[in-house]
């Protein structure tokens, strides 16, 4: 009889005594992955939102006085001695007069009997397009504010600052629903290893007394966490994807999701929870089994 | 074969199970071991299959300090003993023919001759017809006879009973000594623990009388 024929019996014999404890772990895993996962790729698709927000998201400093060329050095070196940025541009009073010319159109008229320096001089700051750039935006402004020669700082909109805060509040959700993920399988695979080994106490015992090696008694066990935790997975991401799918089905009316363009996980993302997964079951199983099964 | 110098067991201060017992068991041997419940008997094969350590003293199977073994080789050498307890240790759950195959699925034997061995044995103890009985509902008789052909089944190099004749009637009894002179006649050293003269009356074996823990006396016996 080989190693593995026996060990794949022995893991067929627990799951049937214990089937309704292993029932509720896989459960109980399928549905942390699922909370998990769900979290997790409403952040992503948030950050992938971010990002498109950012194109748009640009903080102008008014200033007193046209910067000679070298105010202009020194104020970029202020600047990006706070944070990197995407682009620094200066406008001088001209420039902004004649974008402001361009944006009335039809209705630059209005604009002739006015002097052409009557708009202030400005500095165009494009953040990087990445969270933590935006999330300091609030911060950036402040410290642009104090640059000497600053008349006024203007940025995005209020809604944006909102949607960060928004972003914040669901990585704070992921990182619990994560921890979730982590106590409940490793607890839940632990727990009811530790039933199938109390229930099993007796035959452990024999098993040790007539010759059975180390692996022959552990091996079935940590197959068990594996499975737990292969299926367990497996099933969350793919309730996932059919909630996704539902979702999606459901509110594809224009004004709701489309406006976000939501997408689910690359299947390499899939298979990392996966394998985590997988890896924090097993380690439930070896924990118990360091703890109980000292052969 | 088995090495035993001034082993002691002690379980706690009052409890004194084993005193400074020396003996050597040839390999292939037939050895009784004697004595009053509470003798010690039952700690002596304990210490032999290395289910419990000794106080002091030193064990040894085939040059092996049994105590100081673990892992992979302490099972190895386990699955070269073949021990009949005298709670039995079956398990009530599975069925008779389940419990004898135990000792040979550990050391990976194949279906088929696992099948064969415990229809054999099973036979030769008279309970072919308890091959799919669970153990939990056999008599007292047909559970101590389901626990010798297990520890026989992987046949051991070794084989320690304990009290093997306790609830069986006068022909089981016989059927039970005849099968443990076979194995030994093929080889094995047979260790048998026991308080009924009915099996060591007339042996030409040597027999090891114990009381309160140390050895009384070794005896060859006559063998009529």
């Amino acid at each position: 009889m080989s190693f593995w024929f026996t060990v794949i019996r022995q893991v067929g014999r627990n799951l049937r005594q214990t089937w309704s404890s292993q029932l509720m772990t896989l459960l109980t895993v399928t549905l942390s992955v699922l909370i998990f996962s769900f979290f997790y790729l409403v952040y992503t698709n948030m950050l992938k939102w971010g990002d498109r927000l950012g194109d748009d998201l640009s903080l102008i400093v008014y200033l007193e006085e046209e910067p000679g060329p070298e105010l202009r050095e020194q104020l970029i070196k202020k600047i990006t001695t706070f944070d990197e940025v995407e682009k620094i541009s200066f406008i001088t009073r001209a420039q902004a007069y004649q974008r402001f010319a361009e944006q009335l159109g039809q209705n630059q008229d209005v604009l002739n009997d006015l002097p052409k320096d009557f708009l202030p001089p400005s500095i165009e700051v494009i953040p990087l397009k990445n969270l933590r750039s935006l999330n300091q935006v609030k911060l950036f402004s402040a410290y642009l504010e104090k640059l000497p020669g600053t008349v006024k700082v203007q940025y995005g909109h209020e809604w944006i600052e909102k949607f960060y805060y928004f972003t914040k509040l669901l990585s704070i959700v992921m990182l619990l629903s994560g921890t979730l993920l982590i106590l409940t399988t490793i607890f839940m695979v632990a727990y009811t290893i530790r039933l199938t080994i109390l229930g099993r106490k007796d035959e452990l015992e024999l098993l040790k007394l007539v010759g059975a090696t180390n692996n022959y008694i552990r091996v079935p066990f940590l197959l068990e966490g594996l499975l737990q935790g292969i299926l367990g997975s497996t099933f969350g991401i793919i309730s996932l994807y059919i909630l996704f799918n539902w979702i999606k089905l459901r509110f594809s009316d224009p004004g709701y999701l489309t406006m976000f363009e939501f997408s689910f996980f690359p299947p390499t993302v899939s298979i990392t929870i996966v394998g985590i997964s997988i890896l924090l079951c097993t380690f439930g199983s070896f924990s118990t089994m360091q703890k109980f099964l000292r052969v | 074969m088995i090495e035993m110098i001034k082993a002691s067991k002690v379980y706690s201060e009052d409890v004194e199970a084993l005193k400074d017992i020396s003996v050597s068991i040839a390999s292939g041997e037939m050895f009784f071991i004697i004595g009053m419940s509470g003798a010690g008997k039952t700690t002596l094969l304990k210490l032999i299959s290395s289910m419990e350590a000794p106080t002091s003293g030193l064990i040894e199977i085939a040059g092996q300090p049994v105590h100081l073994l673990k892992g992979y080789k302490l099972a190895r050498l386990r699955q070269k003993i073949g021990v009949a307890y005298q709670d039995f240790k079956l398990l009530t759950d599975r069925t008779a023919a389940e419990n004898i195959a135990i000792s040979m699925e550990v050391s990976y034997k194949k279906p088929q001759i696992i099948r064969k061995r415990v229809k054999d044995l099973l036979a030769a103890l008279d309970l072919t017809d308890k091959h799919n009985k669970i153990t939990g509902e056999l008599s007292r008789g047909e559970q101590q006879r389901v626990t010798l052909a297990r520890a026989i089944a992987n046949s051991p190099a070794m084989i320690l009973v304990d009290e093997p004749t306790g609830n069986l009637d006068a022909e089981t009894t016989e059927k039970v000594i005849k099968l443990l002179t076979k194995c030994n006649k093929s080889g094995a050293t047979v260790v048998i623990a026991t308080h009924d003269d009915l099996i060591y009356r007339h042996t030409p074996h040597r027999i090891m009388e114990l009381q309160k823990g140390s050895i009384l006396s070794v005896i060859r016996g006559n063998g009529l």
